[in-house]
């Protein structure tokens, strides 16, 4: 029986003298990891609180940071702390600046750009809100930090879709290259925009919550199409290009190796299912919903971020050659010259 | 136009590594960066068991994404289409290493060390000018540049770059085997072309990356 041998994958790791650099076998990226899931998941939950904040109309009556509405802060501090994290990761990050040059093809660059423009656009928005040892240096420019007016509203759209961009590009990164065939799909960048917005939605139910104010059956009736989609972008994801070398590696530790018990049970299962179970609950049964929604806070917020590090972790190379395989006949250089 | 590519006759390839040593020598690559290894697979069991090899390195792809990915535009695409990393630019972000089928980017780690005897952590910049890719950045990712500094070095002097050994990549060089090929892709008479020509043409690794790679192959197993 002809058979590539263990330094082809099966398991018995590098055969060489000097790394897996010289093995022939699917290898794992290792380059990204609990650092980018952190910064992936802020991202998410950033740019979502602000945008479910604005469209659900809760920037008032949720309490106030100086002055500023809790969402707002919350969705401040996300973005802040996870871009943090991505310039702490960077092997130079006194260099970060020049990340904001590629706009041309790179989503890191649009993403850096996207973070910035919202975190300007944003901050002047509630600036005229802003709330020091009891005056408000800023009220007299004008704009409603509520988006209440011509000002107010604009500066809120420019936030808006900056805050949709920050939700999406880090999918977008992984699934732009066909390096990774587990990443490239676009069901990658959908189920982080999906998660981020079903993270997002829990959160500010929790904030609703803690400031004493009623979590409604239509917050609960968004949350449960937000995680039925998630759920159909997940299933769909796992079910589509199952063979593809790369893939299929990645598919079997996630649903059968070591990433099962994570993926299935916590990050489908109890990361998203459950979470739409009880929101359909919620809707229903208004005595429970504050509870039901901490509930889903608390499964989702974690299920999301281990959605996105088991992303990352099952990122797998193929080998760069197939043995018997081969690849096409180059058409770059004509047959005879 | 110029466009520099190798072909590599794995059947050709007898697994000795002095392509990956003669790289390392000539670049100073950082510790645990090889930019062109030889890749080795068993096939079979015992007695009719085999040893191939697979000589690797960047494969300069015409849709290199690489360059795509990086935020920095520290990856950039000659006119010649041998793809550099400007290491002084790179910010470390890896979204290349990420993007690249071939897992040609190396990112000098705080593993790694500086390749120059004696040098200190950070960038050399005592390192004259002729031995300026041998300066590597703790934090950057570098990578097989084809070495563009002895084919500018041989195009400067008239040398003919893909067969004077000063104007030829150093993995070429010193394959006692013959099976690295490098010239101008675009040149119907070239060596590489009459090669692939000889061939029917030539394959790539990863075609369903469909980056268009320079660096074409003969002979896979």
């Amino acid at each position: 029986m002809t058979a590539v041998g263990p330094a082809a994958g099966g398991g018995a790791g590098p055969q060489n003298v000097f790394m897996d650099q010289f093995d022939l076998q699917a290898r794992t990226q290792r380059v990204w990891d609990i650092n980018h899931a952190i910064w992936f998941t802020l991202m998410g939950v950033g740019g979502g609180v602000f945008l479910v904040g604005r469209i659900l109309n809760l920037t008032e009556g949720l309490g106030y940071v100086l002055g500023i509405p809790t969402v707002d802060v919350v969705s401040f501090l996300a973005i802040a702390v996870g871009g943090a994290i991505l310039v702490a990761d960077l092997g130079r990050p006194l260099q970060a600046w020049r990340a904001f040059v590629n706009v041309r093809t790179s989503w890191i660059s649009w993403g850096a750009w996207s973070d910035l423009i919202f975190l300007v656009v944003a901050g002047l928005l509630v600036l005229p809100a802003l709330s020091l040892g009891g005056s408000e240096p800023f009220s007299g420019l004008g704009w409603d930090p509520h988006g209440g007016d011509g000002g107010g509203l604009a500066l809120e759209i420019v936030a808006g879709v900056a805050a949709v961009v920050v939700m999406t590009y880090a999918g977008a990164v992984l699934a732009r290259p066909r390096a990774i065939p587990y990443w490239n799909s676009s069901a990658v960048p959908l189920q982080f925009l999906l998660s981020s917005a079903a993270m997002s939605v829990a959160v500010v139910m929790l904030i609703e919550v803690i400031a004493g104010e009623p979590v409604t059956a239509g917050q609960m009736v968004l949350l449960a199409v937000l995680t039925a989609a998630l759920l159909v972008a997940t299933v769909a994801h796992l079910l589509t290009r199952t063979t593809e070398p790369g893939k299929r590696e990645s598919l079997e530790r996630l649903l059968r190796g070591q990433y099962r018990g994570l993926f299935v049970g916590f990050v489908v299962a109890a990361g998203t299912a459950l979470p739409l179970v009880l929101a359909v609950v919620g809707a229903a049964a208004s005595g429970a919903r504050d509870a039901l929604a901490v509930l889903c806070f608390l499964l989702l917020v974690p299920g999301g971020f281990w959605l996105r590090l088991l992303t990352l972790r099952v990122g797998i190379f193929p080998p760069v050659h197939i043995p018997g395989v081969g690849g096409p006949r180059s058409v770059a250089i004509p047959a005879g010259g | 136009m110029t466009r520099w590519g190798m072909v590599i006759d794995a059947a050709r390839c007898v697994g000795c590594q002095a392509c990956t040593v003669a790289c390392k020598t000539e670049n100073q690559s950082p510790l645990d960066a090889w930019y062109a290894p030889v890749v080795e697979w068993e096939e079979g069991e015992f007695p009719d068991a085999t040893l191939n090899y697979l000589p690797v390195l960047c494969n300069h792809c015409e849709d290199a994404p690489c360059v795509t990915a990086c935020p920095s535009g520290a990856l950039t695409r000659r006119d010649d289409g041998i793809v550099m990393a400007d290491e002084d630019v790179c910010i470390g972000s890896r979204a290349c290493m990420t993007a690249c089928p071939y897992g040609a980017l190396h990112f000098f780690s705080e593993r790694g060390t500086v390749a120059v005897e004696g040098a200190p952590a950070e960038a050399v910049p005592s390192v004259p000018e002729r031995y300026a890719h041998q300066r590597h950045v703790r934090g950057a990712v570098s990578k097989c540049t084809y070495c563009a500094h002895k084919i500018d070095f041989g195009l400067e002097n008239g040398l003919e770059v893909g067969v004077h050994p000063l104007a030829t990549p150093a993995c070429v060089v010193t394959c006692p085997a013959e099976c690295r090929i490098f010239g101008d892709l675009d040149d119907p008479d070239s060596n590489v072309s009459q090669y692939l020509a000889d061939y029917g043409g030539g394959e790539v690794l990863r075609p369903d990356a469909k980056t268009l790679p320079s660096t074409q192959y003969v002979g896979l197993p």
